[in-house]
């Protein structure tokens, strides 16, 4: 995780990519952080999936039912991490709903996370105000917990979270679900650069982003951009290689 | 559960990290970790309030403690050396003992203190206040001891610290130097050691979040994405402030006399009593309610409530489509814009009631993914609510969801309670033996109990669907087979497999075909106050047949599981006890289901 923060010291964008891991079947785990890194992602978040995904719009509930038909668990992803036969070499981080963790057990979960060479975790139902359960635990494997924030979210709490945030800041760019927009609202970029003020670790702007014209609109405002629902259905679909102007239009030198 | 106390605190980010410790303590005698009293009451003030505050002393005058107990303030004294009892009787706080543990004769000892609470240790090495060494826990087993006033400290740490409580069961554990790391206090090593003598991690929410507003023991909480946080708490401070505000409970008693219909009847059923000949048979007629069911007192509530707060758009979810419909009515009388979340499949089986919230001018969207049913329509209301949150208020149909939603619609529903007990106290001159009620997500039975758990009494019965029956794959019997989870903004108790995937419900009545049970029951069921049963499909329908013929009143099917459950419960009580019968809600909704499966009737 230090990478990101010298990443940005650099002036450099981080381009984080999320996938839903065993979605296509557990195999393709391996497969698809493979490609990812070599075309030169700067970290990526391997979703588990999840029977009731509240904060995911209709591509990655999707993709979870398929990989939940798959026989996917929480448990297997971190097995089929740990047994991985290539050198992970950018950040991987895990994101959950709380209640698989809960059924794991929040200890042993970041006791096998870190052995599955995770460096973070996300928890989209876990507010900071209940992060105790899950931090300390974390804490003891050197595991960041990445907090969110949103348009939603009021100036003081912000403050607060952000005094702790670790790893990087997942700023959620809509008010809504996770799924591909047209277009970001124009109060985005007010927000990410508040966010971006405050914040002591890199902020990374995600939900809707998915194309080349959002990357545009908020380069200047954050330290990095989160794909998902595009990745995951260019996986599915077996297109993957049409991401990767994205990917280069994030991470290539920008001259200012 | 076993209480925490961090002892020998000095910096503000060590009491801090403590939080969800329930005592703190100062040592004032001499060590490397005594503060000043004035040190200690900075300390202290950044310690929550229900925080217990004890100070360490070893030898010190009367004067000297309570000057200590007065400044800081203490809750509580500690002490480690030869005081008299003349002393400990003299202390006005709660004083703890404490005893070097090293034969069985020392254990002799803690009995004939006279102090609230013992404490125990190794021998100290040093200086007297314990040595930082384990001593034989084993030598408090099997002796004449009250664990209840039980504390144990000495060499305990994160790793010793569950071993211990589950040996000497004690009522609090105290630890030092087993959260430091070279010689200072060490802040994750506090908050471990916390979590590991609170148990899993989520015992730790036990009466004790660093929010313990919003939880039922461990249940509850608020565990929703971040953007609808706000939402969240806003409606959390309006609901605290309405609650309190004499006008809005006068317009939202208004609304339920002069439209809803209230007060319903608590009806005695002569025949059903002489059928099954056992205690006195009374039904609470929330099926008397203007759009048939007890949703609607939840309804208004919560209706006006988002008009106060400036919300005049509101998304539902409903299973039966009785919530729906209520909330549809509640739209049109006060002209709010209504979107209504319902499943395919119940969709299918309650046919009439989607006809009639879009006769009100409701827009019933069809949920299609998952099962079809109400876990899949909270999904989607959910996800609505956080695509419009900033202008639409979630007006949730049962005691579930994050907090203050299991509170403020227990609050709305207790009238049901409220009137019964006014009730049965004019008709008979005392409290009803027991009472019985369906639990789906648990509102109308939470709103009959509520005003009764105090009446220990009074035996209070939850009837939920065990669809097919327990042992097979289809039934919603969630107390029966359900354990702890998070779901919809609550921990509460699901429905799910070993990977912690929630499961599919499934119940002939739409209303309970729902994998969790809101946290207030699941809290009730822990600790035994409400006792939960499982009702088949087939024991329902049945009971909706008896009492139809014997009273002339049609159940709604939901309703009919705590029928079919009270005829259970009557046979092993007298003629001279009194039986009370939820009826949440009439059968017109149901009367598809009820020609089909009854077909042949006679
Ligand atoms: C008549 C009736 N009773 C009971 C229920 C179950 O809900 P709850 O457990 O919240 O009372 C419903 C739900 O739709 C209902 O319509």
């Amino acid at each position: 995780m230090k990478r990101l923060a010298e990443l940005k010291q650099a002036g450099h964008k981080a381009f984080v990519a999320y996938i839903m891991a065993g979605d296509g079947g557990i195999k393709k785990l391996g497969e698809q952080i493979q490609y990812l890194q070599e075309r030169g992602v700067t970290a990526i978040e391997v979703g588990i999936p999840f029977s009731d995904p509240v904060a995911d719009g209709p591509t990655i509930e999707a993709a979870g039912n398929r990989a939940l038909d798959e026989g996917i668990t929480l448990e297997k992803v971190l097995d089929e991490m740990q047994r991985f036969d290539f050198e992970v070499k950018v950040p991987l981080v895990i994101m959950t709903y709380l209640n698989p963790v809960i059924r794991f057990g929040a200890e042993r979960f970041t006791q096998e996370a870190k052995k599955a060479g995770a460096s973070g975790v996300i928890i989209p139902d876990l507010p900071f105000e209940h992060r105790q359960l899950i931090e300390p635990f974390a804490k003891q494997q050197e595991l960041v917990l990445i907090q969110l924030v949103t348009l939603t979210t009021i100036d003081s709490r912000l403050e607060e979270i952000l005094k702790e945030a670790q790893g990087f800041v997942y700023a959620v760019t809509v008010t809504g679900i996770t799924g591909s927009r047209d277009e970001l609202a124009e109060e985005v970029g007010a927000f990410t650069r508040k966010v971006r003020e405050l914040s002591p670790v890199p902020v990374y702007a995600g939900f809707g982003i998915s194309k080349e014209s959002h990357v545009d609109m908020l380069r200047d405002d954050v330290d990095g951009f989160i794909v998902g629902s595009a990745i995951v259905q260019a996986f599915h679909e077996g297109r993957i290689e049409d991401i990767e102007p994205l990917i280069d239009a994030v991470t290539a030198p920008h001259s200012v | 559960m076993t209480r925490v106390k961090i002892c020998g605190l000095m910096e503000e980010q060590h009491v801090k990290a403590a939080s969800q410790a329930d005592a703190i303590g100062f040592v004032f005698a001499p060590s490397k970790r005594r503060v000043s009293i004035e040190r200690a009451q900075e300390l202290s003030r950044l310690a929550n309030n229900d925080m217990q505050r004890i100070g360490v002393f070893v030898n010190a005058s009367y004067e000297e403690i309570e000057k200590a107990v007065k400044a800081v303030p203490l809750t509580m004294v500690q002490l480690h050396g030869d005081e008299p009892d003349e002393l400990i009787q003299r202390i006005e706080v709660p004083v703890i003992q404490a005893f070097s543990i090293r034969t069985p004769d020392d254990v002799e000892k803690l009995n004939n203190s006279i102090a609230d609470y013992i404490l125990v240790d190794a021998p100290g090495t040093d200086y007297r206040g314990g040595s930082g060494h384990v001593f034989d826990w084993s030598l408090l087993e099997n002796v004449n001891l009250d664990h209840s006033r039980l504390i144990l400290a000495g060499g305990l740490n994160r790793d010793n610290v569950r071993a211990a409580i589950s040996q000497t069961a004690p009522f609090m554990v105290d630890v030092s130097s087993g959260v430091e790391t070279d010689g200072r206090k060490d802040e994750a090593k506090i908050q471990q050691f916390i979590l590991q003598a609170k148990g899993d991690s989520m015992e730790r929410t036990q009466e004790k979040t660093i929010d313990p507003v919003g939880f039922f023991g461990r249940y509850g909480g608020q565990f929703v994405p971040e953007t609808l946080m706000k939402a969240v708490k806003e409606l959390e401070a309006a609901y605290e402030d309405a609650k309190n505000d004499d006008e809005f409970q006068k317009e939202y008693h208004h609304y339920l006399s002069e439209y809803v219909g209230r007060e319903q009847p608590l009806t005695f059923a002569a025949r059903m009593t002489e059928a099954w000949g056992g205690p006195k048979i009374y039904l609470k007629r929330e099926d008397l309610n203007h759009t048939g069911a007890h949703k609607v007192n939840n309804a208004i509530g919560q209706a006006l409530l988002a008009q106060r707060m400036g919300k005049r758009k509101i998304v539902a979810e409903t299973g039966a489509g009785q919530h729906g419909v209520a909330t549809a009515t509640i739209c049109a009388l006060f002209d709010l814009d209504c979107v209504v979340f319902m499943g395919e499949e119940d969709i299918k089986r309650q046919q009439l009631n989607v006809f009639r919230m879009k006769l009100l001018g409701a827009r019933v969207e069809s949920v299609t993914k998952g099962s079809g049913t109400l876990k899949d329509a909270v999904n989607e209301a959910l996800r609505y609510w956080v695509t419009n949150v900033e202008d639409t208020h979630y007006l949730i149909g049962s005691a579930l969801g994050p907090h203050p939603f299991p509170t403020m619609v227990r609050d709305f529903q207790s009238v049901i309670g409220k009137e019964t007990k006014r009730q049965i106290l004019d008709k008979e001159g005392r409290l009803p033996d027991a009472i019985v009620a369906c639990v789906g997500g648990g509102s109308n039975a939470i709103g009959m109990f509520h005003p009764f758990v105090d009446d220990e009494k009074v035996r209070l019965i939850g009837a939920e669907a065990a669809g097919e029956g327990v042992d097979t794959e289809r039934h919603a019997a969630t107390l029966t087979k359900g354990s702890e989870g998070v779901l919809h903004g609550a921990m509460m108790k699901i429905l799910q497999d070993d990977a912690g995937q929630v499961q599919e419900a499934h119940s002939i009545s739409a209303g309970l075909d729902y994998p969790g049970i809101g946290p207030e029951h699941a809290h009730l069921a822990d600790n035994g106050r409400v006792t939960y049963e499982a009702i088949t499909d087939d024991e329902a329908l049945a009971s909706v047949i008896e009492m139809s013929r014997l009273e002339g009143i049609i159940p709604a099917l939901e309703s009919a599981h705590a029928i079919a459950q009270a005829k259970k419960q009557a046979q092993s009580m007298t003629a001279d006890e009194l039986l009370v019968i939820c009826v949440s809600g009439r059968g017109d909704k149901d009367m598809a289901t009820y020609a089909e499966k009854l077909e042949g009737l006679s």
